[in-house]
Order: structure tokens, then C-alpha cells, then sequence
């Protein structure tokens, strides 16, 4: 797996060095006044002169390009030399620079870009002393530097303390050990550490003590639910559309591939390849296929009225900001109109990568309605959006195997009932039940039927509908919206517990059949009549066809036909049938009729017939080894178990258990067999892609394009007349030797993750109006070691957190506030706000809420205001916030709806993810203040803290209670300052709610979690003092 | 250094924002920083007209040609085949590869105010007032579909992440309230003709999340978690948000950070905020005879003559741009009801919220704007009009607006605008120079590059300024 020089791990756990301070002693290196092109030189041209003498053509002036030396030093048309190194004085550009004339000085006043006399005077002695260009640093090939001697043994810190030391700085000592732990904790699985895993390692004085605690928390699968958070954002993860109605899409085991990538500690190469071009990958396996939803996470359209082209136009641009944002760490954005002016990149390079995904399967716009995409035809609002695998979930799985584990379990009971309190009951069906057979053999009578069209209840002049001697309606006309059509049916007195409609002939033209797939199908109401004419309603609670057509809500498929049957394309043998299951059976007496009413689609002849049995699966009613088992008087153990249940579900001889195996059975159809779908990449031919001029989707009169890596970066790689380049061989470009910015742009965004700031802190350009790294020959030590250790992100992290200088106290250093404002020298860690999700996961796990015993499965909803997604129509939604447990998932499940992201995920800065978002804006706002103070997840995060602490069993006092809360909360013991005055604070709460015992009752409702034991005016004002904790800024921070 | 600039600069204090790159400019054409101005621009670029702006965004596209646009020879041309002079090669929505024919207006016009401005007869309040509005009928987009024509229409951009203007306008200027946000959204719906509208059109995008707009909720909670938790009084919640400051206060001791110090004051404006908020939506103290004047038939009802109401009350309170959203105006189908039914909803509570802006002496420092993201064909669709973008109309009124006049025109068949044509970013620019500032001075680094509004076009429309 290692190659070249890959750093060792021996040096784990050595004592570092202490601090010399011999770095001026190398004054080649950096002494303050040699100036550094891409340090000091570079920034100022790219902000002020390289709009108008920089790369792109079309906006140069006066023919004069800065970004070339060769360029600059050479006399331009005007017949001036921009710069003679070594010679201010003959230098052009710095007569006009320090020019006073507003019509001669440069940059021009109408730019607003006007130089300070510090960048004047740097420009004049960069020309002094030889106007030395260098490569842009995030272009350059990479080459793995050395780390400096004599610093530290760890190569972090010795290039960290190498600069520190230039500046005469001391690094800042260890932070205590729980903090160290929280802060490792937090940084590596999003939790904090347990009280007595904080008190382990603090009393472990083993010298590899914390070396251990990196590797148990590299190896929890929380680690990789943390992770994913990191990648979600920049492969712009979520569970919606984006546009127009925003409808969802399903995708959410791509994110389980991700997180099991991370926590697999898959290479980085390897799971760059899969998303890209999993599916072009040989044998491809069904997650390497998963993975290339990554393709599919663009934006879409289902807007009526989109044109398909532009809509094209728009995905493969955002395609390319997308795999630039993630891989390239560039913003390729404004090349989709013109060539960058600050940057290489040029507008053909913007549509040679576009072009490697011109073979990706999508429509331009997945609108169903006058579409001539035959597979767009026939689909609905409702819809997912194709094309899609079925993948294994083992989420789902697992919950599968719970669900048949208690169904199972529930039948050993009702069986045994059968034989024991129940067995009166169970032999009277019994001998019901072969009575019915002998006069239906087949286990389901028809019985005599009338029909006719009925309109608000009442029937339709000349609506009566012929039945044909074999007992089938013929309907032959359409049902209006406001009409029904009613068959009367009158059985023998008795038990009808299922209803089977059966298509009896299929007279549909191929027209007839697209036309009947956009209906919403079949809906069947079913009323047992009396005697007298009163109707009463009997309710289905399910009912499940032979043949059908999948129906959607939102793009959540239909469990069963109980919503509607859509039976086109009819096939014609055998024709189709589906049985509805009565909730309860029923009995009926002498005289009273069945009535079956059809709404929507029946059109075709149908026949219905009703049986007194019942089962599990409404496909196998009354079905031979039934009808066998009831024969038989000796029957088997197997014929014994299939009669108990069936007499159990046909007569629903006990209500409570009957409600109970409904919910059973509703949970073991949400598992969906343990498979889910998912958005996937398809290869077809590739469309043509051309250079559209200003972007204009409508201009065709630009070249067409093949793919090719980007010109101005090492390794070039371009199509030829015989051979296509794919995306695959995009994919192993990126993670190639020769592309040098991948491995740096992956290795910066990695640093933020655990000191808050990159090394080159603009983490979405490392381009030229970027940020030159603070660090530079450290973060290009990073990014070969990546490379070189087989793209190991496991590795890097380990290396990264085993640091002295990831070690440090995060208390800010006052003496150096005036000199490194922004702590870019690293003498402390940084303190860092937990992002969106962490602050959820952080406060449900000290309130001991968080059920994260489970990794992966499908999106979750946390409560949200009512109403939020009003302006949210096409189609009109109501968000149904999670029940039982999945309420309390962590945050990287939650369901993340573009437009409308929730609240408390917006408040705290998680991007929408339109796009590729590689950098979390940290902001500090009253809306942070209110969620916390008021959301209902944190409310009740806070009335269960309570509960924790009241229940645990080790604390029995106010004083031991408020310093198990610290130690649950922050890891640490409370100063007695704060521990007085939290307990003053409960003394008074206390109070309150004593003197309004309602109050504290209404605070013990909120949210779903039960209320707990104990007195509700206790635990009130414990929920008060929880409300203190969970909101202040230690848990928000990971210190 | 002052605490200010040590914030700003720090990469984990307010967001990393670089503020100071927009106080190191030119100082040669700014004008004192104006009252009331608390944000990044230290000085204005022009002299302050509007102080804020009421945006009445009518979502969905109205119809030019029952509102603002009378065209004779359109009426003339009903039912029969629309020229094709006009429309061959030009971008169409729903009408693609149909045939297409002319429809007139389905309304009447009449002239109204001294300069007898053309207003159809389905807006009687709005003419009403036609001498308080400065009527465009030049306006043009890039965007034919809903969702990227309102990208459009509020950032000057379709790429996700722009901020909105209401955004640009608190990031650059401030607010005048510290227990209001400074950019609030309302919303409210018709009867037909609803699309959805995303929350990312009051997104402060690549601005911290501080600027972003707040939407006032018509359900529940006005503005989201304002509420206290059941069984919480406000004094109990006064305690808490007390003890809170003082466990952050006691870390500050020994933790040097400076996001502690904000976040107490957050919590302090998070508070007053809770106070505030409930006596904004509170109209008790409005006589029925202003809720008359508005139409409103149960305050704070959601609907957009409450919004109308609630509007004008935020004005007041010292919001900086108010964005009221009503969906209402896509009408592909049955024009003829959804111009009636929209025109219901809007026309006098519309003109009603100018005229209690003039009477109260705020509408000469108010920018009211009233317009939709497109606007629709002269062709008919069925029984209604297709998105069109070469040519719709809007209106301005208030602050530094001249009142009582119409701007360019569109062609004899209402097809395009020909004359003194005004695309979405020249109107960005007048109104941010209405507002004092010039939109090449309005930006942020992002990626590398300058953000605007205006991204790197738009140019002032002096005919519409005093």
C-alpha cells in the first residue's frame, strides 16, 4: 500500500523537542525583506491587474500581460518595457503605479482597486530585486518537501514550530486531558466522550495514552456519519430536486456508501473513481454503482414549461463546478461564459470537462405532460426521478429482521390461543369455514350484484350499469370525478372478510392504456347496507393486486392498491385481480347487502367476489394449502399453524391483538423487503457538447468539444478521433501522480476539519485570487503523504490529531493579537463551533436521547415549525416529523429539502446544498440563540437531561447532580462560582414551578419522549437548568 | 487594532467576512456615512432617497396586458395567428412547437392621474394613486421558468448562493432595529395561478447567514422558535437567557474566544427579539378604519392585505427591506378569473399601503416596488397567457422615484420592449442608487471574485429618478 518515502508511524507517543529557536539562523530562507512572488506579489496583481492584463484576451489592455514574465519584461506595441528587473526606474509599470496623474496613475480610479503605498513599495522592490516569478503554488507539480530539522520529531510540528519560531513564538502547552478527549471526540465522531471514558484516560498513564484514544475513535462507526457531513456538503447530498417544486428524489444509500467508505477507510482514489464511473468500472458491483449517484445530485427541473436544452445546459455547468469544487478545490464558474481573468482556465477547458459527462442519462427537464420522452411518459408529480437501481439497505434490512422476528412472535401467541382460551372460537370457525368451502369450492362466492352510477349519493338517471350472467360488471364508459359506481352484492348471511375484484376481459386499445397509467387507478369503498338503508362504512387496511402500476406520493412508493389500483399495461394472461382486506371482517345478517363502490378507473368488466377468509398476504386468500389444510381432519404441524392464523386474521377474534398485527405488518412493509432505490449514473451515448458562447444555450455557433482534463494542469489528457475519454479516465486523472491539486486541495479542506481554518484558508479557490497557505511546504508534505500512503485519509487524520500542535490549549494568545489576528501561526488550536448537525447530535447525547446504535438507512424528520413548507406546492406537502425512535437519529440522517432546508439546520449554517459547498460560513446569530432556547428537539433534549440526571444512580444530591451534568455536558467538573450559581438558579425554578405545578406539567409535553419518572415540578426545574447547560457557548464549541 | 477589526480579520469571528475590503476604497466621490446606516459601506456613494424598500413581488408573472400595458392593435389581432415576424427564434415556454395566436386583453383600460397613465380597469385603486407611481413598461429578464426568473429577479444571478438584494442592502447598510431582523419575507397565496416559491430567493447566499431574510410565518410562530416552550413564562425565560450569560461569562474568564462575547450580546438581541416580535403582529393598536383602507378582513389573516398592514408597521420599526411574496399569477388556464381573483387581492390593499406611507410621511424615504419575475404573452394558451421575458411591466413608487410618470414601451403587439428597455440589473442598480449606493461598490469576495448584485453589468435608469 505505501509507497516512496512515507512518514513512519514509530515516532507515535515520542517526547517532541523542545523549542529552539534557530530558524533566522538560516537567513536564506525567509528573511523579512526578500520578497516572495506568490507571497507577497502575487495577490496584489491578481486583485488589481490581472482583470485588464491577465490571461483573458477579450478583456486585455494595451496589449500587456503581467502573468508572464516573458510577457512583462518585453516591449508591448506601445512601445514601453512593463518591467526591467532590477530597475524601478525603467520599469513602466511602476512610474504608472506611483503615479499621482488620475489619468496616468494604474490601476485606474473608475477600477476602485487603488494600491497602498505598503503594495507600491513591495511591487518597487520586487522589481529591485529581479522580478522573480514562481508557478502558481496549487499548479506546480508536487514534490514532497522535507520536513525542517531540529524543530520537533512530528513533521506537523516541525514545520508549524519552524514558523513559529521565525516569529519568535512559543506554542501554547497540551489543554487538559478531558478537553483533549471532548475536543478528539467531537472532532472525530461529532459526540462527546462518556464521563468515564473522560476519567479512563485521565488516570491512564500509559505513554501511549491518547495515541489509544485516536485509534478507538478512528474505529467507531461514528466516525464515518462525521465524515459524511464533510462530504455531503461538497458532493451537494440531499434529498430533494432543488427546483421548482422541489420534489424528492431518492438517493439515501449513496450517503450509507459514504459513510461506510469512511469508516471502511476505503482509498480515497478508489472512492473517487466510484462516484464518477463506478458504473464503468468492469463487473461493476451493485455499490460501486450506488456510489455514482454522486452524478445524479445535480439540481432538476420537473417545472412545466422548462425547455429540455437549457435545462442541460445549466446541469453540466453545475457538473463542472461541482467535480472542480470537490477535486480541484476551483471555482471553474465564471469560465462557463469567458476565460478566467485571474486564472488559467479557459472557457474550452470549462466544456472539455463538461463533455466527460455527456454520456450520463437525464432529461433536461423530467416533466411528464407533453414530454416525447417515451419514458417520461405516463410518469406523475408524484414520481422519482429515473434512472434508479434497487440496492440492498442493511438498515432496512435489520429493521426487516426485527419486524419478522416480532411478527413471528406474535403468531406463537395467537396460535397457542387458538389451542388453549381460544380454542372454542377457533373450532366453530372451523366448521364455519368448511361449511363455506362445500358451497365454494374455490373459496370465494359471487354473489348476485346490481350496478349503477351514483352522483352525490343518489343514483344517476339511466345510470344502471348491466351485470352479465357470469356475474361481471360492464361498466363500459368512464366514472366523473364526482360520480361512483355501486354494486350491490348479496350474500349468504355470514362472515365476509376479504373482497376480490377481478378484470374479466381486457377490451383496452394501446391509447386507452397510456391514458389509464396517468389516473390514479381503481379506489374501492366498501359499506355493508341494511335492511332499513342505512349504510355503514367498513374500512380496508390493505389491499395488494397481482398486476399493477407502482404509484407514488412525493416519491414514496405506494404500499398496496388500498389508494388506488393503476392496472395498465393490463396483461391478458392470467387477468389481473386484488383482494381487499376489511378492517375488521365483518358479519353480516338476514337482509343486509354488501356494497362495493368504484371510483376512479373500473372502465374495464370487472367480477367481485368476497370470502369469509383472510391472510396475511390478500395474494394467497383462500389458496390451495388453505383449502387443503380445512379438508384434511389429520392435519400437519405446518397445516395446524396456517389455520391457527388464518382463523386469527378471518375472524380478528381479538381487537387489541388484531391492531396489533396490522402495525406489525405496516412496519414489516415500510422495510421494503430490505432493498431501497436509488438515483444511479447510466452510460448512453454522449450527447454533443459545444463551447457555448457567454454561455448562451441557444448559441450553437461555438466548437464542438471532446473531454480533456484541464490545460493548465500537469499530465493533460485529451480525446482523440479514435478514443473517447471517459469518465473513468477523469476519475483515475484525479487521482493521478501527475495531477498535483487534487491531493492539496483534499489535504486543506481536511485541515479545517480539525483546526477550524485551512492552511490555505479560501477553501473553495486555491486558485490565484485564493490564499497563498500559511503553511505552504507543510500542507504539500500533506498531500504527498496522502498520495503517497495510498490515499489513506485514516492515516492523515491519525497524523494530523497526534499533533502537539492539534494538542494545544485553544485559549486564544492576547499577545498576539495585533501580530497573527487570525491565529494563521498556529501558537494555540482554535476553538470551533460545532456545525449544524453536531450541535443536534452533541445535546442529544448528553440528554441521552440519541439513538445512534444504528449507521445508515433513510432520511429522518426532527420536529419543524408548522407550516414551513407552505410556499412548497407541485405537489402540496405537509412534513410529518419521525415517530419512535427515529426521531432522535443523529444529524447527518436528517431530510435535507433544498428550498426549504430546516430551520434549525439553516440557523446554524449547513448549506442547501445546490451546490458544491466546501466551506460552512460560522456565523453567530440571535436565530442560533432561539433555536436553542426554544426548538422543541432542545426542549426536550433538556426535560430528558433532567430525567438522566434525577435517574442517575450515582448522584442523589443538587451539588453531585450539577457536577454530573458538567461532566455529561462538557466534560468537566463545574468551578464553584458556576456550581452556586446554577444551584441558586434551580433553587428558584424550583419555586416557580412549585407555585404553578401546570406550567411544569405543559414543559414535560414537549416532544415525543415520555414525560419519566418523578415529580413534574423537579423535573421541570431540572429541565430549566438543562436549558442553561445545553445553550452555552462550551457545548456549542469544541474547545 | 480596535476589537472591531480584530473580529472581522479572525477567521472564526464573524464568518471571516473581510468588511475592511469594502472601507479601503477611493475616497474621492463618498458622501458622509448617512444615519441610521450601521453596516459595511462607511460612507454613502450618492445621496440617500429611500431609506428602505417594500418589495410587493407578485410571484408567478401577472399579465402586462391586464395590468399596465394597453395595446389597441393586440385587441384588434385576438384570435387570430400572431405574427411570426415577431416570435421566430425566440425562446417560448409551455407554447413550444404550438401554434400561436394573438390575445387581446381581456380588460379595459383607463387613463388615470395628471399624466393620465393607462391602467387597466381590473386595478381601480392603483390608478387611483397613478401620481405617486413611476409605471415601466420596458422591462425585461433572462429567465423564462419561475424558479431561475425569481433567482434572477432578487440576486442578478441563477447560480445558487448569490445573496438577495434584501441581503445585499442589510450586509452594506444595516438596519434601523436591533429586535427586528433587517430583511423580512411575508407570503401569502390567490386563489389559482400558485407556484411554489423556495426560501432560497431571501437567502443571504456566500453573506453570513446574519443577512439572510426572515419570514414572517402566518401559522404559529411568526418567526421561527420566537416563541417560549409550553409552560415557560416570559420572566422564566428571562432567567434562563440571565444564567445562561452568566455560565458564558464565567468561561470567558478563563477562555480567551471572542465568539463568547457575541454570543451573550446575541443572546440579548435573541431576547429582545421575543419581546418584540409579538406587539409587530399584534394590531390591536390599528384603527378599523386603517384596516379598511387595506381591506383587511382579519388581521393577520396571512393574507396580502395583512402583509400590506404588517408591512408598513415593520417599515416603521426600522426593517430594511420588507419582501412580500403573493402567488397568484401564473395563469396558463382561466386568465379571465385569476386577473379578476388576483386583482381582488391585491389592488386595494396595494395602493392603500402607498397612500398610508404618504400620509404618515414615509413614502418620500420608501422605495415601494411592485412587479412579478416575468411577464406574459401577447399569444394565448388555452384560456390564459404563457411566461414571457422580452417585455413585462412594474411599477416604483416613493423615495426619489419620479412619481406620476411611464417609462419606455413595448412594441405596437406589447411582443418586446423597443423602447428605453430596462433589464433586472439596471434595475438593481437605480434601486440600490435610490438607496445611496453604487452597485460596483456593493460586493464580497467569493471564490476569488468580486460579488454583486449586479454581477458586472447593469447601468443606472436616470428616467425613472428624480
Amino acid at each position: 500500500m505505501r509507497k516512496g518515502a512515507a512518514f513512519p508511524t514509530a515516532w507515535l507517543g515520542l517526547v517532541l523537542a523542545a523549542i529552539q529557536s534557530p530558524a533566522l539562523a538560516d537567513g536564506s530562507k525567509t528573511p523579512e525583506d526578500r520578497v516572495l512572488f506568490n507571497r507577497d506579489v502575487r495577490p496584489i496583481l491578481s486583485d488589481t491587474c490581472f482583470h485588464c492584463h491577465g490571461f483573458d484576451k477579450t478583456s486585455r489592455k494595451a496589449g500587456l500581460r503581467l502573468d508572464l514574465r516573458e510577457e512583462a519584461v518585453r516591449e508591448t506595441k506601445n512601445g514601453v518595457v512593463p518591467i526591467v528587473p532590477g530597475d524601478p526606474s525603467k520599469s513602466a509599470i511602476l512610474e504608472r503605479v506611483f503615479s499621482t496623474d488620475p489619468d496616468e496613475v494604474m490601476p485606474p480610479p473608475k477600477a476602485h482597486k487603488d494600491l497602498t503605498p505598503v503594495q507600491k513599495e513591495t511591487l518597487r522592490r520586487w522589481v529591485v530585486q529581479g522580478a522573480v516569478y514562481e508557478p502558481h503554488w496549487s499548479y506546480a507539480p508536487l514534490v514532497r518537501p522535507e520536513p525542517p530539522v531540529n524543530f520537533a520529531a512530528h513533521p506537523v510540528d516541525a514545520f508549524v514550530r519552524e514558523k513559529l519560531a521565525a516569529q519568535r513564538v512559543h506554542p501554547s502547552p497540551e489543554a487538559p486531558r478531558n478537553r483533549l478527549l471532548r475536543r478528539l471526540s467531537l472532532d472525530l465522531t461529532g459526540l462527546p466522550p462518556a464521563p468515564e471514558e473522560v476519567e479512563a484516560f485521565e488516570a491512564d498513564n500509559r505513554t501511549d495514552a491518547y495515541e489509544r484514544q485516536v485509534e478507538k475513535l478512528l474505529a467507531s462507526p461514528h466516525f464515518g456519519e462525521r465524515m459524511a457531513v464533510w462530504w455531503l456538503d461538497i458532493a451537494r447530498f440531499t434529498d430533494t430536486v432543488g427546483y421548482h417544486g422541489d420534489q424528492n428524489q431518492r438517493i439515501f444509500p449513496y450517503r450509507d456508501y459514504v459513510i461506510d467508505a469512511f469508516n471502511s477507510n476505503k482509498r480515497f482514489d478508489q472512492f473517487t473513481v466510484e462516484q464518477l464511473a463506478g458504473d464503468l468500472l468492469p463487473n461493476a458491483s451493485s455499490l460501486q454503482k450506488v456510489a455514482t449517484g454522486y452524478n445524479r445530485l445535480t439540481m432538476v427541473t420537473r417545472e412545466g414549461g422548462a425547455q429540455p436544452r437549457e435545462y442541460l445546459a445549466k446541469y453540466g455547468a453545475e457538473r463542472v463546478r461541482a467535480v472542480a469544487g470537490a477535486w480541484f478545490g476551483s471555482t471553474f464558474g465564471c469560465a462557463e461564459c469567458h476565460d478566467h481573468k485571474f486564472d488559467p482556465i479557459k472557457t474550452r477547458d470549462f466544456y472539455e470537462l463538461q463533455a466527460f459527462f455527456a454520456d450520463v442519462k437525464q432529461w433536461g427537464s423530467y416533466y411528464y405532460g407533453y414530454t416525447t420522452e417515451p419514458e417520461l411518459l405516463g410518469l406523475s408529480v408524484h414520481h422519482p426521478f429515473p434512472p434508479e437501481i434497487q440496492a440492498d439497505s442493511p438498515y432496512l434490512a435489520r429493521r426487516r429482521e426485527e419486524a419478522l422476528g416480532a411478527l413471528n412472535q406474535f403468531f406463537v401467541e395467537t396460535r397457542a390461543r387458538a389451542k388453549s382460551d381460544a380454542k372454542m372460537q377457533f373450532d366453530a370457525w372451523l366448521a364455519e369455514a368448511r361449511r363455506f368451502l362445500r358451497s365454494e369450492p374455490s373459496g370465494w362466492a359471487q354473489p348476485p350484484a346490481e350496478a349503477a352510477i351514483y352522483k352525490e349519493g343518489k343514483p344517476v338517471d339511466g345510470g344502471k350499469v348491466p351485470v352479465g350472467k357470469d356475474r361481471s360488471v360492464q361498466l363500459g364508459r368512464t366514472i366523473a370525478r364526482s360520480e361512483e359506481m355501486r354494486v350491490f352484492l348479496q350474500p349468504v348471511p355470514g362472515r365476509i372478510s376479504s373482497i376480490r375484484v377481478e378484470v374479466v376481459s381486457d377490451e383496452r386499445t394501446p391509447e386507452k392504456r397510456i391514458a389509464a397509467r396517468k389516473q390514479e387507478g381503481m379506489r374501492v369503498g366498501v359499506r355493508v347496507l341494511s335492511r332499513e338503508g342505512v349504510e355503514r362504512k367498513v374500512p380496508v387496511y390493505f389491499a395488494e393486486a397481482d398486476a399493477k402500476e407502482l404509484r407514488f406520493v412525493n416519491g414514496t412508493e405506494v404500499q398496496g392498491v388500498a389508494e388506488g389500483w393503476k392496472m395498465a399495461p393490463v396483461r391478458s394472461e392470467p387477468l389481473p385481480s386484488a383482494v381487499w382486506l376489511l378492517d375488521p371482517p365483518v358479519v353480516l345478517a338476514e337482509g343486509e347487502q354488501m356494497v362495493v363502490a368504484f371510483s376512479g378507473d373500473p372502465v374495464l368488466p370487472i367480477r367481485v367476489s368476497v370470502s369469509p377468509l383472510a391472510g396475511a398476504d390478500p395474494l394467497k386468500i383462500a389458496d390451495a394449502s388453505v383449502r387443503a389444510a380445512l379438508e384434511v381432519t389429520a392435519r400437519t404441524a405446518d397445516q395446524e399453524t396456517l389455520l391457527a392464523d388464518t382463523w386469527f386474521l378471518s375472524t380478528a377474534a381479538d381487537p387489541n391483538a388484531f391492531s396489533r398485527f396490522k402495525q406489525l405488518s405496516r412496519e414489516l412493509r415500510d422495510t421494503h423487503g430490505g432493498r431501497a432505490w436509488t438515483m444511479v449514473t447510466q452510460a448512453v451515448d454522449p450527447m454533443t457538447v459545444r463551447v457555448l458562447p457567454r454561455g448562451n444555450w441557444q448559441d450553437e455557433s461555438g466548437p464542438v468539444v471532446l473531454p480533456a482534463t484541464p490545460s493548465f494542469l500537469p499530465g493533460r489528457m485529451e480525446s482523440t478521433g479514435e478514443k473517447r475519454l471517459t469518465r473513468l479516465d477523469l476519475a483515475r486523472y484525479l487521482v493521478s501522480e501527475e495531477n498535483p491539486i487534487t491531493a492539496r486541495a483534499v489535504m486543506n479542506r481536511l485541515w479545517a476539519q480539525f483546526f477550524g481554518t485551512a492552511l490555505s484558508a479560501v477553501l473553495d479557490d486555491l486558485g490565484s485570487q485564493g490564499e497563498l497557505p500559511s503553511h505552504p511546504e507543510l500542507l504539500d508534505w500533506l498531500a504527498a503523504e496522502f498520495r503517497g500512503s495510498g490515499w489513506d485519509l485514516k492515516q492523515m487524520i491519525r497524523l494530523i490529531v497526534t499533533s502537539a500542535t492539534y494538542r494545544q490549549s485553544s485559549s486564544l494568545r492576547p499577545e498576539l493579537r495585533d501580530r497573527d489576528p487570525s491565529n494563521r501561526w498556529l501558537a494555540s488550536q482554535n476553538p470551533r463551533r460545532l456545525e449544524a448537525e453536531f450541535v443536534r447530535d452533541n445535546a442529544l447525547a448528553i440528554a441521552g436521547l440519541l439513538e445512534a446504535g444504528e449507521i445508515g438507512g433513510p432520511s429522518i424528520r426532527p420536529y419543524q415549525p408548522a407550516g414551513y413548507y407552505e410556499p412548497l406546492t407541485i405537489p402540496d406537502r405537509d412534513y410529518v416529523a419521525s415517530l419512535g425512535r427515529e426521531q432522535w437519529r443523529r444529524g447527518v440522517y436528517m431530510h435535507w429539502q433544498r428550498t426549504f432546508l430546516h430551520p434549525m439546520l439553516a440557523n446554524f449554517d449547513a448549506p442547501a446544498r445546490d451546490e458544491c459547498a466546501a466551506q460552512r460560513v460560522v456565523s453567530n446569530t440571535p436565530q442560533q440563540a432561539l433555536t436553542l432556547l426554544n426548538d422543541p428537539t432542545f426542549v426536550e433534549a433538556a426535560r430528558r437531561f433532567a430525567v438522566r440526571l434525577l435517574t442517575a444512580p450515582t448522584v442523589s444530591t443538587d451539588g453531585s447532580r450539577v457536577r454530573w451534568a458538567f461532566k455529561l455536558a462538557v466534560a468537566r467538573d463545574p468551578k464553584p462560582g458556576e456550581a452556586e450559581s446554577l444551584q441558586r438558579f434551580l433553587e428558584s425554578q424550583r419555586k416557580q414551578f412549585a407555585e404553578n405545578p401546570a406550567a411544569a406539567a405543559k414543559l414535560l409535553r414537549t416532544g415525543n419522549a415520555p414525560a419519566g419518572p418523578g415529580d413534574p415540578v423537579e423535573v421541570a426545574a431540572w429541565a430549566s437548568l438543562c436549558r442553561v447547560l445545553l445553550n452555552s457557548q462550551e457545548v456549542l464549541t469544541r474547545y | 487594532m480596535s476589537r472591531r477589526t480584530f473580529l472581522t480579520q479572525s477567521a472564526y469571528g464573524l464568518g471571516g467576512l473581510a468588511f475592511a475590503a469594502l472601507e479601503s476604497r477611493a475616497a474621492s466621490t463618498l458622501l458622509p456615512r448617512p444615519a441610521g446606516w450601521n453596516g459595511a459601506l462607511k460612507n454613502a456613494h450618492f445621496p440617500v432617497r429611500a431609506k428602505r424598500i417594500i418589495f410587493l413581488c407578485m410571484a408567478g408573472g401577472p399579465s402586462q396586458f391586464e395590468t399596465f400595458d394597453f395595446k389597441p392593435e393586440l385587441n384588434a389581432l385576438d384570435g387570430k395567428a400572431f405574427p411570426e415576424s415577431f416570435t421566430r427564434g425566440q425562446q417560448i415556454a409551455q407554447l413550444q412547437g404550438q401554434e400561436l395566436k394573438a390575445r387581446g386583453s381581456i380588460a379595459g383600460f383607463k387613463k388615470h392621474g395628471n399624466a393620465g397613465i393607462e391602467v387597466s380597469e381590473l386595478f381601480p385603486h392603483i390608478g387611483g394613486i397613478a401620481d405617486d407611481l413611476c409605471v415601466i413598461r420596458s422591462m425585461q429578464t433572462e429567465q423564462i421558468n419561475h424558479d431561475t426568473a425569481h433567482a434572477f429577479m432578487n440576486t442578478g444571478s441563477i447560480i445558487k448562493g448569490r445573496p438577495s438584494m434584501g441581503s445585499w442592502l442589510l450586509y452594506g447598510l444595516g438596519a434601523e432595529t436591533d429586535e427586528l431582523p433587517g430583511f423580512v419575507v411575508l407570503a401569502s397565496k390567490g386563489r389559482n395561478g400558485v407556484q411554489p416559491v423556495s426560501s432560497r430567493q431571501w437567502s443571504s447566499g456566500v453573506l453570513p447567514s446574519r443577512f439572510q431574510g426572515i419570514q414572517l410565518q402566518s401559522r404559529g410562530d411568526a418567526v421561527h422558535y420566537i416563541g417560549n416552550p409550553e409552560g415557560v413564562c416570559q420572566s422564566m425565560q428571562r432567567q434562563v437567557v440571565e444564567e445562561i450569560q452568566r455560565l458564558n461569562g464565567f468561561l470567558a474568564e478563563e477562555q480567551v474566544d471572542p465568539e463568547i462575547a457575541t454570543r451573550i450580546a446575541q443572546y440579548e438581541m435573541a431576547f429582545k427579539m421575543q419581546a418584540s416580535v409579538p406587539s409587530l403582529t399584534d394590531f390591536k393598536s390599528e384603527p378599523q378604519s386603517v384596516l379598511d383602507l387595506y381591506g383587511i378582513r382579519e388581521p393577520g389573516d396571512g393574507s396580502f392585505a395583512s402583509n400590506c398592514l404588517l408591512a408598513r408597521r415593520l417599515a416603521e420599526r426600522g426593517v430594511r427591506m420588507i419582501q412580500l411574496y403573493h402567488r397568484a399569477w401564473d395563469h396558463h388556464a382561466d386568465l379571465v378569473n385569476g386577473m379578476k381573483w388576483g386583482a381582488e387581492d391585491v389592488d386595494k390593499a396595494s395602493a392603500a399601503l402607498i397612500s398610508d406611507l404618504k400620509q404618515r410621511g414615509m413614502l418620500e424615504d420608501t422605495l415601494v416596488l411592485w412587479g412579478g419575475e416575468f411577464g406574459r404573452t401577447p399569444m394565448g394558451q388555452g384560456t390564459g397567457r404563457d411566461h414571457h421575458i422580452l417585455g413585462f411591466s412594474l411599477f416604483l413608487a416613493g423615495g426619489g422615484v419620479k412619481a406620476g410618470t411611464t417609462y419606455g414601451a413595448t412594441d405596437e403587439l406589447g411582443y418586446r420592449a423597443v423602447e428605453n428597455v430596462v433589464n433586472v440589473h439596471d434595475l438593481h442598480a437605480t434601486i440600490l442608487a435610490l438607496m445611496g449606493v453604487d452597485h460596483h461598490r456593493l460586493n464580497t469576495k467569493f471564490q476569488g471574485l468580486d460579488v454583486r448584485l449586479t454581477g458586472v453589468a447593469g447601468n443606472l435608469v436616470p428616467g425613472i429618478m428624480v
